[in-house]
């Protein structure tokens, strides 16, 4: 084996387009690069979050200024190449969650009887998954949070609520609509709880993926997270209550 | 005078690798609770041999807690209850009289049973001879203290040095990840000035014969951590992932 790393070693430095590429394909195909991507793209994900909800916030302004932000933005050149960028980065993190989720189940072919956690202090309720055979909390929420997300599409993209009258409204009335709207309403708040429930465990865990970890700042991550997580969900929590309170 | 205790045992029973495995429940009368839970199991097999049948098969060596070779999934919890510590230094005053306690073999499908609750941990000894060493001239000992260390990283590779092996961490993990362990020898090795010729192809290594085993994936749910006798911070996987992603890129490979 000693020899077979010297080998490895001495091995002439790679050249050519073929094994100039093999070290990304080694990164991706293994376990801890497959977290790498995980991890960022969830970080990146949790940019648009502030953005959106940023964006969001303006309702409570009023509505010439919701209406000139929904202008300004579906003006922007850039706006599609934006949109695929986005649905690319929730693809890439939902194809790996799938995968990363069987190679789960695979690795741990049977459960035991109950299993039962050593964690004494856990730092927050569901940023833990109890262990045993089953997919984890975070695929769980992830699942919840799509179908909230496929939900949203059909309400503002593809404009299909039932009970939204889309017809000649400025985005601020569509958002009025939407937001106060039986069916959406609930979906949106269970959707965006949630969705914070998945950032208390995700955001930080996104830091350990990608190797940043240390007593210095770790337990400022952890705390962050949470505070994240809280300042998301109760956000957008807070849409759907207004939406439904004015209504 | 010691108490005794009356306990219901459900075991995993399993003849053979291909076997397939049932949990059988026997009944131990005036345990001491002086014992420790493999001096209890030797009770169930002297037991059972008198009775002329097959004994219990299970994993042991130091019975002092230093090896790494006794596992065990006690009532759910890999080396039982107690934290920092492996099952031969678990003791029977740990447990209630009228207790039923349920034992089961690590379960991982890098870690296949053998016989009832011994487990095939050679996956880990592949990882090792994957690059768990270093390779050094041999020759007189060098002088003392020509190698400078500080202690500050004497301490991290030490610390992570005391992992045993004892697959604790793959038990506890719901993924049945072999991360900890990984992550232990890795930064036991690369932080030491002895480690670092070898330090990027180590890492890229170990890594492939880890996902090569079939071991899952770390979530970061830190079970491994509250399981490992040795106390096995994962801030090593942090180091893990570090060393892994800088030998991608970096290394010529």
């Amino acid at each position: 084996m000693v020899t077979k790393l010297a080998e490895k070693q001495q091995s002439s430095p790679s050249t050519g387009g073929k094994s100039a590429t093999k070290w990304i394909m080694t990164l991706l195909s293994s376990s801890i690069g497959q977290k790498f991507v995980m991890g960022i793209t969830g970080l990146l994900l949790c940019g648009f979050l502030v953005v959106h909800l940023a964006g969001n916030l303006l309702v409570y302004v009023g509505a010439d200024a919701y209406n000139g932000y929904a202008d300004k933005l579906h003006s922007m050149m850039l706006l599609p190449v934006a949109e695929t960028g986005l649905f690319l980065l929730l693809f890439a993190h939902m194809a790996l969650a799938f995968k990363l989720t069987r190679d789960n189940e695979r690795a741990r072919h049977i459960s035991y009887q109950e299993p039962q956690s050593k964690i004494e202090e856990k730092p927050s309720v569901f940023s833990q998954t109890p262990m045993g055979n089953t997919s984890g909390w975070m695929f769980l929420s992830g699942s919840i949070i799509l179908g909230f997300l496929v939900w949203h599409m059909i309400d503002m993209k593809l404009q299909l609520n039932p009970t939204v009258d889309y017809d000649g409204k400025k985005p601020y009335g569509i958002i009025v609509d939407v937001l106060g709207s039986y069916i959406s309403a609930p979906i949106y708040i269970v959707g965006t709880i949630v969705l914070g429930f998945h950032l208390s465990h995700g955001f930080s865990s996104a830091f350990q993926s990608l190797g940043l970890n240390h007593p210095k700042y770790t337990p400022l991550i952890k705390k962050l997270a949470i505070i994240f997580a809280l300042v998301i969900a109760v956000g957008f929590v807070s849409l759907p209550l207004w939406g439904f309170f004015i209504r | 005078m010691s108490e005794t205790l009356d306990l219901t045992l459900k075991v995993w029973r399993q003849p053979g690798p291909d076997a397939s495995g049932r949990y059988v429940e026997y009944k131990l009368t005036e345990i001491s609770t002086h014992m420790s839970f493999l001096e209890m199991l030797d009770v169930l097999n002297e037991q059972l041999n008198e009775k002329g049948e097959e004994m219990v098969a299970f994993d042991h060596d130091c019975r002092e807690g230093i090896c790494g070779m006794c596992s065990l999934m006690i009532n759910g919890q890999a080396h039982g209850p107690d934290s920092g510590t492996t099952t031969c230094q678990l003791h029977m005053r740990r447990f209630k009289n009228g207790d039923t306690i349920v034992v089961e073999p690590w379960r991982a499908r890098a870690f296949p049973v053998l016989r009832d609750l011994v487990v095939d941990r050679s996956a880990f000894d592949r990882i090792i001879q994957e690059g768990g060493f270093i390779s050094a001239n041999t020759g007189s000992a060098p002088d003392a203290n020509s190698v400078p260390i500080p202690a500050p990283v004497q301490e991290t590779a030490m610390d992570a040095a005391a992992c045993i092996g004892c697959g604790a961490c793959v038990a506890a993990c719901k993924n049945a990840s072999a991360m900890l362990f990984v992550s232990a020898k890795v930064s036991h090795l690369s932080t030491l000035p002895q480690g670092k010729p070898e330090r990027d192809s180590r890492v890229q290594s170990m890594v492939a014969q880890m996902d090569l085993e079939g071991f899952g994936n770390c979530t970061n749910t830190e079970e491994c951590q509250a399981a490992c006798p040795a106390e096995i911070s994962v801030s090593n996987i942090a180091r893990l992932n570090r060393e892994f992603l800088r030998a991608q890129l970096c290394s010529k490979e």
